[in-house]
């Protein structure tokens, strides 16, 4: 059995058949699962300038780069293994980087607070055996984490929940839209307006307290009557949600004060993206938005997002992720202006665009490694592939000599 | 909506208010080839109610310009298939709604991706390949 790293569900249940040294099947995995072991189409070629070069000239570039970089940032890493992470945060560190990944603009909100333990939390594991209210709010788990309802929520056995979502659980979705997980909380679907989390959450306060709120009064208050009777219940917290609420997001900690029976649970995409959260934590105190200047610095001006617009660094090492796909066009405008170096098993949009272009091996298909799951629980990734990519751990273990 | 003086126009405009959200089919051919026909097809895309389609004289498979301050973008329009009210139309995470998202975070460090508003008219133009959006060439 191998560990799939689709998404931070780490579904490790996979089979691989592997043909010609290349995965030609799987079975277990999820669409995006699947697409992800068996490789993207186009694999990332050592470069510079845009122009093929030698493994060994590549890192060298890319040390001369960070040696001319007197602001120089390292962004990415949620897409890496455990043992890669630590290598960046030491290569951060060396070089008085800033350090910064995709939570940033995504989840990082959210994790955070689970990481201070300002929001209760449980492991999937718990879920399937003990749940038997779900409320997936602004999160569609069934296109993004697509085995959350089968391997962990609604639809397998527990040990308290023999008969699973026929008797025992009880799904419900709150969004803005009627997502192909809503469709599956029949009856339960909740539809708000776009940036309604935060009145929706203050009539359900209301109504858990025992008040009728104004806003959809009977539907307000046959929620809250479900929510109450719960035995266990989790809230799995979507990124249409930290997106929404996330200039007050307190008030997700009042309605978690509230319900004492239910769980918070972040959605995360990236496959090691609270991994990285958690390394970094335990390093610095804080989850993204770094800068290391011989101690450990957390502003927004970090952000990747106020950084690029603020053209405040000099210099961009990328390691398995793509913010020129992932980020505002009106913000990666500098990206071009500014040397980048790109570390990734496959070519990405912002490896079309970077001075430098180092390949490296697909964790979990091409190296081993461990990686955390969206839960916090620790999942070990299995090489399944033998070849000679070096992995991005060795990568920056070899850019932290050269500097 | 402005659909008053839209009368008069050849393509008129109207004000949209978009959100995004993931698809599992355009993700699948993300992890597959980012650069491919297949991840364009599903991501240059905006899905509108049957309602708002009507009112603003769309046929699913028309193109339509989107464009705000921050940029534009030509896209397919596609019909909802599920019971939406109308109001809000609907693009999958990807390039090309990333151009038209603002860079105003209020110095937080988070954009807005998921509330975007921009005017929309049919266009005649390409769907707008993604070399443009994205820098490389």
């Amino acid at each position: 059995m191998f560990t799939c790293t689709g998404c931070a569900l780490l579904c490790d249940d996979i089979e691989a058949i592997v043909e010609n040294n290349r995965i030609k099947e799987t079975r277990n995995t999820c669409r995006r699962g699947s697409a992800r072991m068996k490789g993207a189409m186009f694999r990332l070629v050592p470069s510079i300038d845009q122009k093929p070069a030698d493994f060994e000239s590549s890192i060298k570039k890319a040390a001369e780069i960070l040696r001319n970089s007197t602001s120089p940032m390292l962004f990415g890493l949620d897409n890496s293994t455990c043992e890669a992470q630590v290598k960046g945060i030491q290569l951060a560190k060396k070089i008085n980087a800033i350090m910064d990944d995709t939570s940033s603009f995504c989840q990082g909100l959210l994790i955070e607070k689970i990481l201070q333990k300002k929001l209760r939390t449980c492991s999937l594991d718990d879920i399937r055996n003990k749940a038997d209210v779900l409320v997936y709010w602004g999160s569609d788990a069934q296109d993004s984490q697509p085995r959350h309802l089968s391997r962990f929520s609604y639809f397998p056995r527990g040990e308290s929940r023999q008969r699973g979502y026929e008797e025992d659980r009880l799904a419900i979705a709150i969004d803005v839209r009627e997502s192909n997980t809503a469709k599956i909380c029949k009856g339960h679907f909740y539809r708000i307006p776009l940036k309604g989390d935060r009145e929706f959450i203050l009539a359900l306060m209301e109504a858990l307290s025992g008040k009728a709120p104004a806003y959809d009064t009977k539907n307000m208050l046959g929620l809250a009557s479900i929510l109450k009777k719960a035995e266990f219940g989790a809230i799995f917290v979507g990124i249409g949600l930290t997106y929404s609420i996330k200039n007050d997001f307190e008030i997700l900690t009042e309605l978690a004060d509230m319900l004492p029976k239910f769980n918070i649970m972040p959605m995360v995409g990236h496959y090691n993206m609270r991994g990285f959260n958690e390394a970094l934590f335990k390093e610095t105190g804080f989850v993204n938005r770094v800068k290391f200047e011989g101690k450990a610095v957390h502003e927004n001006k970090y952000a990747i997002i106020e950084a690029l617009k603020n053209k405040s660094i000099d210099a961009l090492v990328v390691v398995g992720s793509d913010p020129v796909l992932s980020l505002p066009r009106s913000v990666i405008a500098h990206l071009p202006s500014i040397p980048v170096v790109c570390i990734d098993p496959c070519q990405t949009f912002t490896s079309k665009i970077a001075a430098v272009n180092i390949p490296c091996a697909a964790s979990g298909v091409e190296s081993a490694g461990s990686a955390v799951r969206m839960d916090g629980k620790v999942i070990g990734l299995k090489k399944i592939i033998e070849n000679n990519y070096l992995t991005d751990e060795d990568i920056l273990k070899r850019l932290m000599e050269a500097v | 909506m402005g659909i008053d003086i839209g009368k008069f126009l050849k393509n008129p405009e109207f004000e949209i208010l978009i959100t995004t959200y993931r698809d599992i089919f355009q993700v699948e051919a993300l992890e597959r080839d980012r650069f491919g026909e297949d991840y364009k097809k599903l991501s240059a895309v905006i899905t509108m109610s049957k309602n708002d389609m009507q009112k603003m004289g769309f046929k699913s498979g028309d193109r339509v310009k989107l464009s705000n301050n921050y940029g534009s973008v030509v896209v397919e329009v596609k019909e909802s298939k599920k019971n939406e009210p109308g109001g809000l139309a609907f693009m999958i995470n990807s390039p090309w709604s990333n151009i038209l998202i603002s860079g105003e975070t209020d110095g937080k460090g988070i954009p807005e991706f998921k509330h975007i508003t921009a005017k929309i008219s049919l266009s005649k133009e390409e769907i707008t390949p993604v070399t443009e959006i994205t820098f490389h060439k």
